[in-house]
């Protein structure tokens, strides 16, 4: 009984054939996690912020808490 | 303002902020992606002992690493480039501001109906009162009416300084000698600090800039008032 012949040829290119794709792959992944875990959640919170901003009722707030310098809370 | 233990950038309160932060988590999300790349292939190859010194040349992948890297440099140019043409676009100013960079305040000048100006000092932190910021506030702040777009001119009476406000995305050189313009609107009425960014001496770090931003009418009252303490 003979044993096979073993393969001592071609083991880099093997490995970089299983590897390379794993690398691109988890590379895009990586990308397309980020995308939707922070891009687009961040230009939802903008674009959400301020559908429902009221900027003078905002500014009467900050008014009132004495934030400015240049306009004194109304009762001052 | 910057809070301890931030890691990205302030909240924009600019439309053109607001762009260059959608552009930097662009430009970041393309850094992950080869970083990634780069970090799986530098751990792939240091933990095998196969190596293949005889190889001489590959047109296939020299073409793939020298497209796909132009391809990614395409995708960053254009959001770039659309941003930086946007930041200059003719925008018609309701309001002329200059800055004028000393050793070490800013002073700022409303000469567009009246002569208005006065110089802007750090309050230093023993006489700051409660809820004051340190290093950031200052005795008269740059009041600017809110959603109108004003046009700051920046210059220096002494050495280069520096005019930023990092939440509205403006940093602008102040060189003496030279008139440099910068512009931005305000998406919302608020306070918005900056420091010096250009090293100027010794007090380079205690010259900060504060913007106001109010509604027109406040602005007007605001305004008459200084004149009439001028």
């Amino acid at each position: 009984m003979s044993l096979a012949k073993p393969m001592m040829r071609g083991l880099l290119a093997k490995r970089l054939r299983f590897h390379l794709p794993i690398a691109f792959g988890l590379a895009f992944v990586a990308a397309v996690a980020f995308k939707y875990t922070v891009t687009e959640p961040r230009k939802r919170a903008y674009a959400d912020f301020y559908k429902q901003y009221d900027a003078v009722k905002e500014f009467n707030a900050m008014r009132e808490a004495g934030v400015f310098q240049s306009v004194r809370p109304s009762g001052e | 303002m910057a809070h301890p233990s931030q890691l990205g950038f302030q909240d924009a309160a600019s439309p053109v902020m607001e762009e260059l932060l959608h552009f930097h988590d662009h430009a970041l999300m393309i850094v992950f992606l080869i970083s990634t790349l780069v970090l799986y292939i530098i751990v792939a190859m240091v933990t095998t002992k196969l190596t293949n010194k005889f190889i001489l040349d590959s047109q296939e992948i020299e073409i793939i690493w020298t497209l796909l890297p132009a391809i990614i440099l395409i995708l960053i140019a254009l959001p770039s480039l659309r941003i930086l043409y946007l930041m200059d676009e003719i925008n018609d100013p309701h309001l002329t501001i200059k800055a004028m960079g000393h050793q070490w305040y800013w002073s700022y000048e409303y000469t567009d109906y009246e002569d208005l100006g006065f110089d802007s000092y750090m309050i230093p932190t023993q006489d700051l009162t409660p809820g004051q910021f340190r290093l950031l506030e200052t005795d008269h702040r740059m009041v600017i009416p809110v959603e109108s777009p004003i046009r700051v001119l920046v210059s220096a009476e002494d050495v280069l300084h520096s005019w930023a406000v990092p939440s509205l995305g403006v940093k602008m050189d102040a060189v003496p000698g030279r008139l440099n313009q910068t512009a931005f609107i305000t998406s919302r009425p608020g306070v918005f600090y900056g420091q010096c960014s250009e090293i100027c001496g010794a007090n380079h770090s205690f010259m900060p800039i504060v913007v106001e931003a109010v509604p027109l009418e406040h602005f007007e009252n605001w305004s008459f008032i200084m004149l009439q303490d001028a």
